[in-house]
């Protein structure tokens, strides 16, 4: 719930012009049905609010953490203006005992200790696990201390990335900490990554990562993406009234809470209880979503650009430095739609890597069919998803089914990721990691 | 802040080893179950609390008047004019609250908590002398005596502020200071300043803080600020105080968060003023600091 109240307190950000692209060599994918997927007003209420603390599975009274940061050997020479993020920061949770690991990687823009991670450890190390949460590769730190390109979004180089860095994270553990099996899952995009991570690891045998699971994944990371940018276009428009109205409501509406109540501060209770009178309504819940993916999208975009030297917002001759104003890039990029980043930054730079390619094949390569073989065909990868996930469409869940079989779960609500932590999602995830799924569904 | 160097040695080698491929930082543990009895209870506090105003939604929504609308919301801009100056502190605040100020409020709260709930109490009920005296000269005078309920409560049956024994008695915390006295006089925040080591704030709210300082160097109660332990008992105070903010510098990984953090502290700000354009920061923008959010 904390959560999920600064990132709609951030979400004003977003308010501002929303620029129309220049031309645009590449055109982005389009994407049919409604921008909610598969979502009704419960499923986003779920999506906003997550996981009712009165329905998450027992949690264990204490898990020993620590952080770790590390310089990669491979990271590109750091930009100035992102001075801070030149180590890749994990956590972990170590086990006293022989155990095996679990890996975690969080979902879109996320870093290596999200509220959902935090829950993922919790049950994991309770259960016996070590565990490693990873950030995002998409989010800004990962980008910078971990990325080979800077360009984030593509699975395949992004399961490389993520792969390199396991390596070094596990080859860098104290020496107590003794694994028996590794086995890789994650949230969301997350989820994807992981499964691609255990498919590059399958080839090249230096982990051995033997069971992979995907809670709430996209297939089609651009199908997924461009539902968003749809949602956000319906819900505030593409110009600068809609977004500027909704600021002001939600400021108003902010104060005047604060009024009536007894407060001297406006603290996280206040926006916690603040969170349930504002939020009531699909176009409101829709609105939020909308404007969180928004927020990821900005650090992702400007990376890009900033590596890539595509010259959309910052300039290629003169990066920002540590403590340049970033006011304007800000006030630009907020209006950017990930359409946008695909066609100015993303495929230009892929395209421009791997010569002979096709924006076709960009695309299709970031569908989770680029690994259907091993989806179908290897007894180690299983999901967990919900009839009721706005980043499905109908023919997708159904992809899902056929290609993963009796190795996915889908539970009829709970939307994306709104039931994650639940006991039952909890239950089903450490029989599918523990490899007792297979005599549960028989 | 600089308390020697045995002190700085000893945060150092709590913040790691830099030159390192790879620095560790052991961090107090997760306590999941906890959390989430927390977040339980907050829940159903609010479930009970939807539920009684739904019964009393009539009389209520009568005495409730709307005061702000949408048109009131201050602009998207926010007064800077000393950006840079600002960016640039806002750079060094990250970097010694990462070296030393984080290390050390994290090497603190691995103490016990009954001991950490103790020092924050006490140092809390020094606070509430400063809090009765704003009440008063805000007007609030219900406010006062309830801060003053709290510390004669906290001074006498809580063994000289150790133990909160008022919020028992239906008397919650709620500090205020000079800063929001001047407000409550009707002066504007002014622009936003990054104050050294203390982080974001603006003018107005610069002046309250070292008003705050000037009156409780005056007080000086327990001899916390002229005595000879001051240094020592100065540095708790304000170790306890960074390990009770849940923040951390650039945790965001986010070139952005300048931008973000000075957004939202100033929103926060106008709406605890009440909200109302009249609280509202001058709109003039210098053009040397391009407008910001």
């Amino acid at each position: 719930m904390k959560q999920c109240v600064a990132a709609i307190a951030l979400a004003i950000l977003f308010v501002y012009p929303a620029i129309a692209a220049d031309t645009m060599p590449v055109e982005a994918p389009a994407v049919a049905g409604p921008a909610t997927g598969l979502a009704d007003l419960a499923a986003l209420r779920a999506t906003v609010f997550g996981t009712p603390p009165q329905d998450i599975a027992p949690l264990p009274e204490k898990v020993p953490v620590f952080q770790m940061d590390l310089a990669l050997p491979w990271a590109q020479p750091v930009p100035a203006v992102y001075w801070f993020d030149r180590r890749l920061r994990v956590w972990f949770s170590a086990q006293d005992k022989p155990a095996p690991l679990a890996i975690v990687i969080a979902g879109t823009g996320g870093d290596g200790n999200t509220a959902k991670l935090s829950i993922l450890r919790a049950v994991l190390y309770g259960a016996g696990y070590h565990v490693l949460t990873m950030p995002s590769p998409t989010f800004p730190g990962f980008i910078v201390s971990a990325s080979s390109t800077g360009v984030a979004g593509d699975l395949m180089q992004d399961g490389r990335d993520l792969y390199g860095a396991i390596q070094q994270i596990i080859s860098h553990l104290p020496r107590k900490v003794r694994i028996t099996d590794i086995d890789i899952l994650g949230y969301s995009l997350g989820g994807a990554n992981a499964a691609v991570v255990k498919s590059i690891d399958a080839s090249e045998r230096r982990l051995n990562i033997h069971r992979a699971l995907m809670i709430n994944p996209p297939v089609s990371l651009f199908s997924s993406v461009g539902r968003l940018d749809k949602l956000y276009a319906i819900t505030l428009g593409n110009g600068d009234a809609g977004v500027e109205r909704f600021y002001q409501q939600l400021y108003a509406t902010l104060a005047n809470l604060y009024r009536a109540s007894d407060r001297v501060q406006l603290d996280e209770d206040f926006l916690f209880e603040a969170a349930a009178s504002v939020l009531r309504t699909k176009a409101e819940f829709s609105t939020a979503i909308a404007l969180t993916f928004r927020i990821a999208l900005i650090n992702v975009f400007f990376a890009g650009d900033l590596y890539s030297g595509s010259g959309v917002v910052v300039d290629p001759k003169h990066p920002p430095g540590a403590d340049a104003s970033l006011d304007d890039t800000f006030r630009i990029l907020r209006s950017k739609p990930f359409s946008e980043y695909f066609t100015r930054v993303f495929a230009p730079y892929y395209l421009r890597r791997r010569p002979g390619s096709t924006v076709d094949e960009l695309i299709a390569g970031n569908r989770l069919d680029a690994i259907g073989d091993a989806l179908r065909n290897d007894p180690d990868y299983y999901a967990q998803t919900n009839s009721d996930d706005l980043i499905l469409d109908a023919p997708e869940l159904d992809w899902l089914q056929r290609t993963l079989g009796a190795r996915i779960q889908v539970y009829d609500h709970g939307g994306h990721l709104g039931n994650l932590g639940d006991r039952q999602q909890v239950t089903d995830m450490l029989d599918m990691l523990g490899g007792r799924w297979k005599e549960r569904a028989q | 802040m600089s308390a020697g160097a045995p002190l700085t040695a000893l945060l150092l080698s709590l913040a790691g080893c830099a030159s390192q491929s790879v620095q560790f930082h052991h961090l107090p543990p997760d306590t999941p179950a906890a959390n989430n009895a927390v977040n339980l209870e907050k829940a159903l506090a609010l479930a009970a609390q939807a539920a009684s105003a739904a019964k009393s939604v009539k009389p209520d929504a009568a005495e409730e008047p709307v005061l702000v609308t949408p048109a009131d919301a201050p602009p998207l801009t926010t007064y800077d004019p000393w950006g840079k100056f600002n960016r640039s502190m806002y750079r060094f605040n990250a970097r010694f609250d990462e070296a030393l100020f984080w290390p050390a409020a994290n090497g603190y709260r691995r103490l016990p908590a009954p001991l950490r709930a103790g020092v924050h109490n006490f140092f809390g009920n020094l606070g509430e002398v400063s809090s009765v005296i704003n009440y008063t000269l805000q007007g609030r005078l219900g406010h006062g005596v309830r801060s003053l309920g709290r510390f004669v409560i906290n001074s006498t049956l809580g063994l000289g502020g150790l133990f909160d024994v008022a919020v028992k008695l239906n008397l919650p915390k709620a500090p205020t200071g000079f800063g929001t006295t001047l407000a409550r006089w009707g002066m504007h925040p002014g622009p936003y300043w990054v104050i050294p080591i203390y982080g974001p704030s603006t003018l107005r709210e610069g002046i309250g803080l070292a008003a705050d300082y000037a009156t409780s160097y005056a007080i000086n109660a327990a001899d916390l600020y002229r005595g000879n332990k001051s240094w020592a008992l100065g540095t708790l105070n304000a170790v306890d105080t960074r390990a009770n903010v849940d923040f951390r510098y650039y945790a965001s990984g986010s070139p952005f968060e300048y931008e973000t953090i000075r957004f939202l502290y100033v929103r926060k700000l106008l709406i605890e003023d009440g909200g109302l354009p009249g609280s509202a920061p001058p709109k003039r923008i210098d053009p040397n600091a391009p407008a910001g959010e």
